[in-house]
């Protein structure tokens, strides 16, 4: 019994229900007769206006309780049969619902009022719970289904970017299938594997959304940066979703405990209406293009000069001479990507009746990527059920996915075999060789420098090589489900209980060919093949009490919930194909393959209550405490409570009506939240044993367990308004916060005199303040034509706060992109802060001693002749740039003319470094257009002798030769050495980035009304949208929305643009139709 | 009814609450054993294995310091012996291999044979300890010491004082231990213990000999320099060769790479640094000892064992392969003394040859007509030219090694022959574990059999390394009596120092020949070489003659690749000469020409202290970044420049002089 409490409480959950059921059934069957009496109907017309008598088209007219119901139709008319005494709801979205009971007249006309916003608008939070927004003591964002699908995206968190305050976007690049990462209200946690992003919760269900890295960098080579993975929300089709909601702030997200610090978004999926069976169909073709292309100098050919001055062509480097008129040219970059396509087919059946309803779902999502024979299709199948027995709801919600990513290597090899990734040596291949050509007429591999280098001794692959013979992919298969009951025990007084599951197996499988150039033990050939299996079981039961006392309304609930986490990881690789032509294990001595499995298992259980009390429509009250204990916490520590407090005045229920300001309420909410470890950090690991001569040796772990972890600890609060004016017409949002996690839990590099170069420990604090507003309006509405509008811009400034004495810089990750490292500041220096080389600047003395003078002249060093890399290594000395933005915001609009909608979307950001690696890496190797300065006749190097501090100027011109520190230079050399001189200096690629993207435009027309006098096709609609098609920005790179490694946890690797695969623009026409 | 519902969902709350204590019981990794778990037996292995990793590159890198040996590896390392520009980037390794790879397994194992009362397990522990700790006070003089290895993440430091006297005591406990005797059920010392296969009676000779040679370093202290003491530490040490410590290394096909440092595991840790590579090659100075000692003229029996070689003159057969050469023994970087060629072309600037795979033509243009004389001179009979004017154009053919450089004067670089060795493992897979001679650096090389470097005695991947050898404590006998004036018993020391040496080597050298390593530099000394060096002016014959410096540097030569020279040097204050009377110890050893250490190395006169190099500057990137408060509260020049020069505890005369320093 004790062993295993799910199996326990699920039991005892479904064991308490059917002790109900029986009497539930009797309950049902004393209404039933009550409606066995029902009354001769008759026929009911009437006409639907608005305020302004403006016919109002498709509103719902249904008869309560029944699936009896019809729409208005152009002239805003209805009939329908009905019977007197029963109750016709009328309802169209933008207005509020009103219903009329039926007397003995039998023509009705009926005005709707337009809802003036928020009044009555009610959103889901913590738990699932439906709450009045009005009620919210916190900032809650909420996003349906239309505005979701307006630019819809295989990924849905990229459809969110631009559309809600306080919610950063990154993609991690333009391959198919890559993922994307988001972060509400900044980071709060420092450290690697940690990922900062919030919680998703699918239908009830925690939905499990990481990036995980399929193998492992010491066994198979994986790392996060070599190649593109997919974040699991993709799992989702976004055609399922009805709405989404964003549980910014730890009092909106305290109730779902440990995992929710850093926000919660709840997707709530379609259900079947009542009424009859709907059959929703959608087709879409979309075309996508790469929107920006680093450019290659065309002027210089492929060698260089060696410090003599002899010409050597032994290199892909393009610091040779110039190319000569006539010689063919090839845009290997250019070349290389192809338009990406997308076919994506959506079917579902949505039903239901008084008493049960259903939603059946399928999707398929086809994509061709821009690299070739890259791709990612996606197909999924939902079901989604309720059923009612009396006072018992039950309700089922299963999902299916099959995902397959066909990818390739893109920045790097596999981590120490040697090799290239695609896009690393495309961005150095010389553009006086066609790229294309990767094998000989006889079939056999083509090599520029093939008899001259041996294969391990090339700088890159060929991309070619690698798209056509290696093979890269994943497939991922992943089932979810949910089994929630509910049930009314009084009329104050409901259980309801869930069980919920997602499990997941990804296969990765990685081929390198015989021939490639890789390390010699891999020249035969390599294989990979790494399982990854996540199983995700929780249970939860909730009881709620519900009272009224006068104007007090109280609500009581109180709940426990378990979740039992499980990875495996199997990774099995191998080298040396014995025959050839067979690419299998069973082709490979067992002496070469290697099989490594790793488990990760997390458990925790969770006690929860709310107590909620309101008074009128005007105050509303919130407390919740959640006591968690988590397995991943030493014994001692693993029980840690947090509270929150919320609440919200509505002060215009306190002041006359008013027609300026309809509607203001003010809100504020404290909270902490807890946050446990990752799983195993209590402990320190051996490592492999290693055998020696007779003796086998085994030693700790170069990461150092904790056995007296604390939990992270959250604290926040925050204060906002909201404000409707004009009925509804202009909206203002608005809300303040600050949030303090202590305790963070960090393995980082610490002194290595405690033995380890990786300590668990529990130290600092990340410290989040910010800013969210969102304007919305209503310009125009009338009966052909409405504008909404909605503004939103929001700002966080996160810092780390005090840590351990002494330590100048924490790094999540030891991840450097060209010269520059993430990294966070201490003792209040930024936590997007960026580390990287730099030049020396001159010098003086002050107070005794010698400072530089930061922005003056730059040393340069006689012992090389160019500028000197300060070795200075304090954080002020080496931090180079603060990668968070100033602000960041979206502006939607939407215009409706009779049937034709269009939409647009501009997301804009300010500010924020952005570090252009990318184009660091061009100038290292001779392609970037920089370096055709004075077309490479001379370069000067000016500013003060390090040694001396006397003035130094020197124009090296590439004709002459130099003596520096007693060694002979030709003016050549010094001309390609003064380029990586610059290059090593990060400030040179480094820009404080704003920009202001087209980020959707959506042209969408409706023929429902065309579709007149016929029954079978109840809406039909075709639009067309462009994604990404106009980005304004004085970032000179490629996108700069670029993360080099998705999904790094701590501060990450945003604002890093290192030879990513380039980002997208796309243009997709879509119909869908609706029987 | 609703009362058993009541009931009911009342057990479940409290069943959550009393059933999690077991559910939550699952964050122990099943794949992974944890520190808690392993034997005592398999722990000492390892804790031995990294000492020597440790060992091995403070050893090479210190030896760059004494002069052993020249690098042309990057700036970092050269700086550490031809410009004394010497930058952190070198001093990272030797810390962190010790700290995070082997001093982390030292309480765990210490405690767990303490449960076992497996007191030789303990004993052992104590003396690692010691080795390891004194060799960080040897580099980096203060440094987290007390409080390193437990549960502090920011460890507070000591001065070199308490670090020097906790390992005195843990060599005092140790040699406690080794005389109990373990309790039943403990694990035998036997099955864990590389160095001497559970031989107590050594490890006691171990203890005491690194008593003496520990409190050697106190002899600039003259209150607390106590000779006596060393003397009978002497007495009971290693009384011969058989009583040394030495960690048997390996070359074979079974090893595999360290998943830390990627290196083998098996290796030699001098190895693993002083000839990985192929820009490592011999000092003139330690040349000059070999083959010049006491300006005899008369060389080393030993020289063609530490000093390489490599094929030239290389003829090919039909088939590619090798078919003739000639030996071509190696020439010594000089960048102490004129230091011609790095004055010429710059600290780093010794190219490495190349072997050519197929015919090379090569153009110097000589200005200097004297220069292109030598030049011509030098290639005639060997190689295919033609002169046109002032260049000369040089024709290589397939299987020759030249310089791929079209510079004259760097084209002589072939003569310095590379240290390396390549491993079974690095690079010699192709032809297994009983070829230890690297080849010039192709495939095509290899495939020929031509021969880059026959590499070096101590240094080779299968090399035994020295932890604590007989030799040296004669030689610290020797040092004694001459500092007491008993030059007789010093003469005598001396020479049993010198002869356990060579025949140290001499045992080895049979050992591989009759193993049937191919390599001849692998081979037996001549036996008549032996008798006619020891015998000869090289080594002093008579007491009256003998000098601190005949002592030191036949130290110097025997100890090789080992911290204990630049200790040494420390000690006598390099080349200053103001060392009691005797004189100047190491003549010759100055600043190189192209010394470029004015910020690190700031001492105007060689008996200003800081006029030499005195130790490391604490690791920026494993350590400063993260412990500068502690590193500044122990040392308040942690962090300039110029800490470099500034002796460390033991390398004062006095302790206010040392706190003087250090405020």
């Amino acid at each position: 019994m004790k062993r295993n409490y799910c199996l326990t409480l699920a039991l005892c959950t479904a064991w308490g229900f059917s002790i109900y059921f029986s009497t539930a059934e009797a309950v049902d069957r004393n209404e039933v007769s009550e409606f066995t009496s029902v009354q001769q109907a008759k026929k009911i017309t009437g006409t639907v206006v608005d305020s302004k008598g403006e016919p109002i088209i498709g509103a719902s007219v249904l008869v309560k309780g029944t699936s009896n119901g019809t729409i208005t139709d152009v002239d805003g008319n209805f009939s329908l049969n009905a019977s007197q005494g029963s109750v016709l709801v009328v309802s169209y979205v933008g207005y509020t619902k009103k219903e009329i009971s039926l007397g003995n007249a039998a023509n009705y006309n009926i005005t709707l009022a337009e809802d003036a916003q928020a009044l009555s608008e009610v959103v889901v939070t913590a738990m699932g719970i439906k709450k009045e927004k009005k009620a919210l003591g916190y900032a809650v964002s909420d996003i349906g289904s239309k505005e979701i699908l307006k630019n819809k995206n295989a990924n849905v968190i990229n459809s969110l970017a631009g559309k809600v305050p306080g919610v950063n976007i990154t993609q991690s690049s333009g391959a198919a299938g890559a993922g994307a990462s988001i972060t509400i209200r900044g980071g709060n946690s420092t450290s690697e594997g940690r990922e900062n992003q919030p919680l998703f919760v699918v239908d009830g269900l925690i939905y499990d959304n990481s990036t995980s890295v399929i193998g492992n960098s010491g066994t198979d080579g994986m790392t996060r940066s070599n190649t593109t993975y997919s974040n699991r929300v993709m799992d989702i089709n976004p055609e399922d979703i009805e709405t989404m909601s964003v549980l910014k702030g730890a009092a909106a997200s305290a109730l779902y405990g440990s995992r929710a610090a850093d926000g919660v978004i709840i997707i709530t999926t379609k259900k079947g209406s009542e009424g009859s069976v709907k059959v929703d169909f959608s087709s879409k073709i979309s075309t996508s293009w790469t929107n920006k292309l680093p450019k290659a100098q065309t002027i210089f050919g492929p060698g260089y000069y060696e410090n003599n001055g002899v010409f050597n062509d032994l290199t892909y480097d393009s610091w040779g001479e110039k190319i000569s008129a006539g010689t063919a040219l090839y845009d290997n970059i250019g070349d290389f990507f192809q338009a990406g396509a997308v076919y994506d087919n959506n079917v579902s059946i949505s039903g239901g009746s008084k008493n049960n309803s259903f939603y059946l779902s399928a999707s398929n999502y086809d994509q061709t990527g821009i690299i070739r024979k890259t791709g990612y299709d996606k197909t999924t199948i939902r079901f989604n059920g309720e059923q009612k027995y009396g006072r018992l709801t039950v309700n089922a919600n299963v999902a299916y996915s099959i995902a397959n990513t066909d990818k390739t290597l893109t920045s790097g090899g596999l981590y120490d075999g040697g090799g290239s990734g695609t896009m690393t040596a495309l961005y150095a291949w010389p553009q006086t060789d066609k790229m294309s050509t990767y094998l000989n007429e006889d079939g056999s591999k083509y090599r520029l420098f093939y008899g001259r280098k041996d294969l391990e001794e090339e700088s890159y692959e060929n991309p070619y090589w690698i798209i056509n013979k290696d093979v890269m992919n994943d497939k991922t298969k992943r089932f979810t489900g949910a089994l929630n009951g509910s049930f009314n025990l009084t009329d104050w007084w409901d259980i309801s209980a869930r069980v919920g599951y997602d499990q997941y197996t990804t296969d990765a499988y990685t081929y390198i060919a015989p021939g490639s150039v890789v390390k010699p033990l891999y020249q035969n050939g390599r294989l990979n093949k790494s399982d990854y299996a996540y199983t995700y079981i929780s249970t939860n039961l909730m009881s709620n009490f519900h009272k009224t006392l006068g104007d007090f309304d109280l609500n009581l609930l109180v709940g426990t919930t378990t979740e039992s986490t499980e990875h495996l990881n199997q990774t099995h690789w191998g080298y040396d194909f014995i025959t050839k032509g067979t690419v299998s294990f069973s082709n490979i001595l067992s002496g070469n393959q290697f099989f490594k499995d790793a488990t990760i298992k997390k458990r925790l259980v969770g006690v929860y209550s709310e107590f909620r009390a309101s008074y009128k429509n005007i105050a509303y009250l919130t407390v919740t405490g959640r006591n968690d204990w988590s397995s991943t916490l030493p014994v001692d520590n693993r029980s840690y409570f947090y509270p929150s407090v919320s609440g919200s005045l509505v002060f215009t229920e306190l002041m006359p009506k008013s027609d300026i300001l309809s509607f203001g309420k003010l809100r504020a909410s404290w909270a902490q939240v807890g946050k446990d470890a990752n799983s195993y950090a209590t402990l320190t690991y051996l490592r492999s044993p290693y055998t020696y001569g007779s003796y086998t040796a085994v030693g700790n772990y170069w990461e150092r367990g904790n056995p007296f972890l604390k939990p992270e600890i959250q604290t926040a609060w925050e204060v906002g308004g909201e404000l409707r004016f004009l009925n509804g017409r202009l909206g203002l949002d608005y809300t303040y916060y600050h949030s303090q996690t202590r305790n963070q839990i960090a393995s980082p590099r610490l002194s290595n005199a405690s033995g380890y170069t990786l300590s668990s420990i529990n130290s600092g604090s990340v410290i989040n303040d910010g800013m969210e507003i969102a304007i919305t309006g209503k310009p125009i509405v009338n009966k052909d034509f409405e504008w909404d509008v909605t503004l939103n811009a929001s700002y966080n400034r996160g810092k780390l706060g005090n840590f351990l004495d002494g330590v100048e810089l924490f790094y999540p990750t030891d991840a450097q992109f060209g010269t520059v490292k993430a990294a966070s500041v201490p003792n209040g220096g930024r936590f997007l802060a960026l580390t990287g080389t730099r030049y020396a600047y001159e010098t003086q003395e002050v107070d005794g001693k010698t400072v530089e003078m930061k922005g003056g002249r730059y040393q340069v060093d006689p012992s090389t002749g160019l500028y000197k890399i300060s070795t200075a290594n304090t954080a002020e000395d080496i931090v180079v740039g603060n990668r968070e933005p100033k602000f960041i915001g979206g502006l939607n609009n939407t215009f409706r003319y009779k049937g034709l909608t269009v939409s647009f979307l501009l997301d804009f950001r300010i500010g924020g470094d952005v570090y252009n690696g990318t184009e660091y890496y061009m100038v290292s190797n001779g392609l970037s257009k920089r370096t055709l300065e004075n077309d490479r006749e001379s370069v000067t190097v000016s500013g003060v002798n390090s040694q001396t501090g006397e003035d130094f100027n020197q124009t090296y011109y590439a004709d002459k030769e130099y003596t520096i520190s007693g060694t002979t230079y030709s003016g050549k050399a010094m001309i390609k050495k003064y380029w990586l001189n610059y290059a090593s200096n990060s400030y040179n690629f480094i820009t404080s980035v704003n920009w202001l993207k087209l980020r959707s435009l959506s042209v969408n027309y409706d023929f429902t009304k065309l579709l007149k006098k016929q029954n079978v096709i109840k809406g039909l609609s075709v639009t067309v949208t462009g994604t990404n098609l106009l980005t304004w920005t004085n970032y000179k790179g490629m996108d700069p929305e670029v993360s080099t490694a998705g999904g790094t946890g701590g501060s990450g690797a945003t604002g890093i643009d290192y030879c990513s695969v380039p980002s997208t623009s796309s243009f997709s026409m879509g119909v869908s139709l609706t029987f | 009814m609703k009362k058993i519902v009541y009931i009911l969902l009342s057990l479940m709350f409290v069943m959550s609450i009393t059933s999690c204590t077991d559910w939550l019981d699952v964050n122990t990794d099943p794949d992974n054993p944890n520190n808690k778990s392993a034997l005592v037996a398999n722990r000492l292995p390892w804790i031995q294995h990294f000492y020597m990793y440790s060992a091995g590159v403070t050893n090479y890198r210190t030896s760059l310091q004494a002069g052993v040996y020249y690098t042309s590896n990057g700036v970092s390392n050269n700086g550490l012996n031809v410009t004394w520009a010497c930058l952190p980037g070198s001093t990272t390794t030797s810390y962190q291999s010790w700290f995070a790879e082997c001093a982390n397994n030292l309480n765990d194992t210490y405690e767990k044979a303490e449960a076992e009362g497996a007191y030789h397990y303990m004993a052992a522990v104590d003396v690692i300890h010691a080795l390891g700790f004194m060799e960080m006070l040897d580099l980096y003089g203060e440094i987290p010491y007390t409080d390193a290895l437990g549960e502090s993440v920011s460890p507070t430091y000591d001065d070199g004082k308490t670090v020097f006297n906790g390992c005195i005591a843990k060599l005092d406990e140790a040699i406690k231990l080794f005389e109990k005797t373990q309790e039943t059920g403990a694990e035998q010392f036997a099955d864990g213990d590389m160095w001497h296969s559970g031989d107590v009676s050594k490890w006691i000779k171990l203890c005491y000999g690194l008593k003496a040679r520990y409190l050697l370093k106190l002899s600039k202290k003259a209150d607390t320099f106590d000779m006596d003491e060393i003397l009978d530490c002497l007495a009971k040490g290693p009384e011969s060769n058989a009583d040394n410590t030495i960690g048997t290394c390996y070359n074979k096909t079974s090893d595999v790479t360290d998943s830390f440092y990627g290196d083998p595991i098996m290796t030699n840790g001098n190895w693993d640094y002083a000839a990985y590579g192929s820009t490592q090659r011999i000092s003139k100075y330690y040349y000059d000892l070999l083959t010049d000692m006491r300006s005899s003229g008369i060389t080393d029996p030993r020289m063609s064992k530490i000093v390489p070689a490599s094929m030239c003159n290389i003829k090919l057969d039909a088939s590619g392969k090798v078919q003739s050469y000639d030996w071509l023994r190696s020439k010594p970087v000089d960048f102490y003394g004129e230091s011609a060629r790095l004055v010429y072309g710059g600290a780093t600037s010794i190219l490495a040859p190349t072997y050519a795979s197929s015919e090379v033509q090569k153009s110097y243009a000589i200005d200097n007509d004297a220069n292109r004389s030598t030049f011509i001179a030098a290639i005639d009979g060997k190689y295919a030219y033609t002169v046109n004017d002032k260049t000369v154009k040089v024709t290589y053919r397939k299987g020759a090694i030249y310089v791929n450089s079209d510079d004259y004067m760097k084209a002589g670089d072939s003569i310095y022959i590379s240290l390396r060795n390549n491993s079974v493992l690095t690079g010699n897979s192709s032809l297994g574990e009983m070829d230890m001679n690297w080849y010039f650096q192709s495939a095509a090389a290899m495939s020929a059999g031509a021969v880059g470097s026959t590499g070096s005695f101590q240094i080779r991947p299968n090399s035994d390394q020295e932890i604590l050898t007989y030799h040296e404590m004669c030689f610290i006998k020797a040092e004694i009596y001459m500092r007491k004036g008993d030059k007789n018993n010093a003469l005598k020391a001396y020479k049993d120092g010198i002869k356990a040496h060579i025949d140290m080597m001499q045992d080895k050298l049979t050992e591989w020949k009759e193993g049937g390593y191919k390599n001849p530099d692998m081979w037996p000394m001549d036996e008549s070489e032996i008798s006619n060096y020891l015998t000869s002016d090289a080594v002093c014959q008579t007491s009256s003659e003998l000098t601190m410096a005949d002592i030191m540097l036949q130290k110097y030569a025997a100890m090789g690749c080992s911290i204990e020279n630049w200790n040494d040097m420390r000690r006598f204050n390099y080349s200053a000469g103001n060392i009691g009377s005797f004189g100047v110890v190491y003549p010759g050893y100055d600043r190189s020409p192209l010394f470029a250490g004015q910020a690190q190395i700031t001492g105007t006169t060689k008996t200003d202290p800081k006029y030499w190099m005195r130790r490391w500057r604490m690791p920026d990137k494993l350590e400063l970044a993260y412990n500068s408060t502690n590193a500044i509260a122990a040392n308040a020049h942690a962090m300039d420049a110029d800490i470099w020069c500034i002796p460390v505890w033991w390398d004062c005369s006095t302790d206010e002089e040392y706190y003087g320093y250090i405020k």
